[in-house]
């Protein structure tokens, strides 16, 4: 019966991840990762053998033959797994939360895919048209500064996106913000 | 400026969470605890501080050190277990007794220093995720006011680093 | 000359601990600071090869396998580090890749890279892959698939342009699929199995029900394919691929579909060997798709980078294909397949990493890869459009160089197999592949000179710039040069290696050494009736049909 809930459990938080991977909110596909990687945990939860009031770990090194034939240990290793998976994913949240965010203050549009934002066409990769004006923001803008022990300024500079100017200017006068 | 509650609460738990985390990185290499959840709960600590002192003093006290603190403890992990050689296995456990007078006997070996390690990278993560979070949360604010700073918004609350320190913790655990 | 199988911890331990000295040393400033961070970085790279070189020598030289069983916790218990002769030519084309972009990529990044931590997130990607080759354990290859991803999402998105971040939303949710399926696959394996344990799960799979293998088999193929860029799940690939520097994309383009091949190879070999005789028809359909959609796509691609980020596809194909007919043998020898997909593989990586350099170098002279705004750069640098001539057609697959020996041995391997149909389509890539190059060296090279006048002169004339960009392709085109002059050794030499990849009961048994393992599944583990594998018998079947066998 609880490995049915389980079972139940596992396939509808994948399901409303995929849901809410599909959808077009950036916040919303974090959250369906987020569900994803929990629907993922409970499977691995799952795989070890359900088991009710049997600890994995024992203090009393004594007792332990008694215990053992009492009733089997919980298997430790599920929840090892699990608890490694949790980081992973806890990292990876970290990470996509950051990524968006900065795409945000970038785009200023919560939308993963619409016509509407001009920037998306740079990576769509069935997208054969002209480039906008907004490919000067390509990476290509960037500096190829000299050999890094010259400290003279550059000729021929390329003009650098507005975004990026104010933080060089201080990261070249190294008093650059810490995180 | 934080609320009084805070700041007092700040003054009280902080000691008692620090303690907790190393109590629990001490006692982790047999039984529940260990560097990870004793990084977590320092890091609760300095997110304490952050909460009651504002985000600026926080970063101004310990932002330089953590991405040294980073590479302090995957250097320390690693070369614990790279002590483990010298029995003839990477990463083999090797343990020694210190006698301490009057507290009894103190099991030291290769897994402390191993989890000593993770604590480090844990807490240096994860407090500078904490500090780039309160300072994205802080322009979020700002934007939706009206007001776009142009400071804040072109400001990369975005630093690989803080990520590439998430890399290297996964391996540990 | 015997090897510790503690050497096996090095490649990932010392890029760690590099890049752990990088961290504690570099705050963030002073370009000083970044030198020695590239000297440091260099020196990891150098040992990192010597250590390849080591443990290549040992295991394909000598036909050892190395078994590091961490911690001395033996094998169910503990981590297990494997490495053998599959691995270990993996490995060394990793260093050598690694090696020979770091030049470029010290000449290419810019400061502001370099300062948000460049250097030692190479390192990290280095550690993830070389610890996906020597994993011994589904789950530690999960953990080290998450760390290569880790350190790849921020290297794609280093510098945060806006075409960067974009790209890079769409490269992390798909690979964060990819990486949920495949540890789902690791959950069933343990709840069915009862063990993580690569060489146990070879020992006890044949005993499990059809349904569970069938569903294991099915669960890798998708989670490894898509990391591999096969046919339908390859979209992350050409969707990001063209956005970070130029240095980052060689890296990708040598490294990471390669991590995919290989747990291919490696699962289906050692695994399900079985399966490459009863899935040969679907595995042959991706295959063929994969080719020529790869070719297809890269036919319709404006730039220099996107067509050759879906020549990756295409050849990826070519290696499932090797990997299709791997059990297949002929005249000269079973696991013939095997042996020519591992020598495409050894060819395809150092190729295509000297091709991607090359035309980043182009990108970098010209301010753009848009091939209808650029051309006629081979007045200015000659040299660069000889070494990318040479690059594109042995990508092509014109003889001296290894594209032809790699190629024709694939081909022979089908021919010999009957598979009609997927060897011209095979050859139908390669047409198409020949164009491409073409028409990239064409557009980029030849005519007049002209350069887009919107973005401004670019500030490559330092010699040393110059000699640290060129000189890594040149060395790769020569090695590639030299593997198809040598081909007759370098495809024995692949042969060993799998031959050695194919064979499970060496694999098995070296990783435990009978007393450890109990081949007592666990519980609630239900049995079914033992099927024994027929490969080797429908293998022998197989080669008496074939027409180029002398009939008895």
């Amino acid at each position: 019966m609880i490995s049915l809930l389980l079972a139940f459990a596992v396939g509808s938080l994948f399901a409303c991840g995929a849901y809410m991977i599909m959808r077009r909110g950036q916040i919303k596909l974090i959250l369906g990762l987020g569900l994803l990687s929990h629907g993922v945990n409970l499977l691995l939860f799952g795989s070890g053998r359900l088991a009710e009031g049997r600890p994995p770990i024992f203090l009393d090194k004594d007792s332990y033959a008694e215990t053992i034939a009492w009733s089997l240990p919980a298997d430790p290793l599920p929840q090892a797994l699990i608890l490694t998976a949790i980081v992973i994913s806890f990292g990876i949240t970290a990470f996509v939360i950051v990524l968006v965010n900065r795409r945000h203050t970038i785009t200023a549009t919560d939308y993963v895919h619409g016509e509407f934002v001009p920037l998306l066409k740079e990576g769509d990769p069935f997208d054969f048209s002209e480039p906008s004006e907004i490919d000067q923001y390509d990476w290509l803008a960037y500096e190829v500064d000299e050999v890094y022990d010259s400290d003279e300024p550059l000729s021929g500079m390329p003009p650098r996106p507005p975004s990026e100017h104010d933080e060089s200017a201080a990261m070249e006068e190294d008093n650059y913000q810490w995180p | 400026m934080p609320e009084l509650y805070l700041r007092l609460l700040n003054r009280i738990l902080t000691p008692v969470l620090l303690l907790l985390a190393i109590y629990l990185l001490l006692r982790g290499h047999n039984l529940p605890g260990g560097g990870f959840i004793a990084g977590l709960m320092a890091a609760a600590a300095f997110q304490l501080q952050i909460l009651s002192r504002g985000h600026d003093r926080v970063r101004s006290a310990i932002g330089p050190y953590l991405n040294s603190g980073i590479g302090l403890g995957l250097a320390v992990a690693i070369c614990a277990g790279v002590v483990g050689l010298f029995e003839g296995t990477f990463f083999k456990g090797l343990w020694f007794k210190l006698n301490l007078p009057l507290l009894g006997y103190l099991e030291l070996g290769t897994p402390v220093i191993f989890d000593l390690g993770v604590f480090l990278v844990v807490v240096s993560v994860a407090t500078s995720f904490l500090l780039g979070l309160s300072r994205v949360s802080e322009s979020a604010v700002i934007i939706g006011e009206g007001s776009v700073s142009p400071d804040l918004t072109d400001d990369p609350a975005f630093d690989p680093m803080e990520t590439a320190g998430e890399t290297s913790r996964e391996v540990e655990s | 000359m015997a090897v510790s199988a503690n050497l096996l911890a090095a490649p990932v331990a010392a890029p760690l601990l590099i890049a752990a000295l990088i961290l504690l040393l570099a705050r963030w400033g002073g370009r000083r600071l970044i030198r020695h961070q590239i000297a440091l970085t260099a020196l990891a790279l150098c040992f990192n090869f010597a250590v390849a070189l080591l443990i290549f020598q040992a295991t394909a030289g000598q036909g050892e396998r190395l078994v590091l069983q961490m911690g001395a916790w033996s094998a169910p218990y503990g981590i297990t580090v494997y490495g053998d002769g599959l691995s270990a030519t993996l490995l060394l084309l990793t260093a050598l890749v690694a090696l020979a972009v770091y030049p470029f990529a010290v000449a290419t990044i810019d400061y502001h890279r370099a300062r948000m931590g460049f250097h030692p997130l190479y390192l990290f990607l280095l550690m993830g892959v070389n610890g996906a080759f020597l994993s011994g354990d589904l789950f530690n290859l999960y953990v080290f698939f998450e760390v290569l991803l880790m350190a790849s999402f921020v290297l794609l998105t280093i510098g945060a342009q806006p075409a960067q971040t974009n790209s890079g939303i769409r490269y992390v949710v798909l690979n964060l699929l990819a990486s949920t399926v495949f540890l789902v696959a690791a959950g069933i394996a343990y709840g069915t199995l009862g063990t993580l344990n690569m060489a146990q799960i070879a020992e006890r799979l044949p005993l499990a029900s059809p349904a569970v293998r069938t569903l294991f088999a099915g669960l890798l193929l998708v989670g490894f394919g898509s990391k591999a860029a096969i046919f339908p799940l390859f979209f992350w690939l050409p969707a990001s691929y063209h956005t970070p520097p130029p240095a980052v994309t060689a890296l990708f383009g040598g490294l990471l579909t390669k991590v995919g091949v290989y747990t291919l190879f490696r699962s289906f070999t050692l695994f399900f060997p079985e399966l490459l005789i009863s899935w040969q028809p679907t595995l042959l359909t991706i295959a063929g798709a994969t080719m020529l959609v790869g070719a297809l796509g890269a036919l319709a691609q404006p730039g220099i980078r996107r067509v050759l980020s879906f020549h990756i596809i295409s050849h990826v194909g070519f290696m499932l294909m090797g990997l299709a007919v791997a059990l297949s043998g002929n005249k000269l020898a079973i696991g013939f397949g095997l042996g020519a997909a591992v020598l495409y593989l050894c060819h395809h990586m150092i190729i295509k990493t000297a091709l991607i350099m090359a035309g980043g170098a182009v990108e970098l002279h010209m301010g753009s890869d848009r091939l209808a705004s650029i051309g006629g750069l081979v007045t200015r640098h000659p040299f660069l459009a000889f070494l990318f001539f040479m690059a594109a057609i042995s990508l092509a697959g014109v003889p001296p160089f290894s594209g032809f020996v790699s190629k024709l041995s694939l081909l022979q391997i089908t021919l010999d197999t009957r598979h009609w149909l997927v060897s011209g389509v095979s050859i139908f890539a390669s047409l198409l592949t020949m164009l491409n190059m073409m028409r990239l060296w064409r557009e980029s090279f030849w005519g007049d000179y002209k350069r887009p006048s919107r973005v401004p002169t670019r500030i490559l004339q330092s010699s040393l710039r110059q000699r640290l960009m060129l000189t890594p392709i040149a060395v790769l085109v020569l090695l590639s040069l030299g593997l198809g002059i040598l081909g007759g050794p370098a495809f024995r030499l692949s042969m060993r290696v799998a031959q050695q990849a194919l064979d499970r009961q060496a694999y098995i048994d070296a990783v435990s050494p009978a007393a450890t393992f109990s081949t007592k599944p666990p519980s609630h583990f239900v049995p079914t009736t033992a099927t024994v594998p027929t490969f080797l018998t429908e293998n022998a079947a197989d080669l008496a049909r074939s027409p180029f066998v002398p009939s008895p």
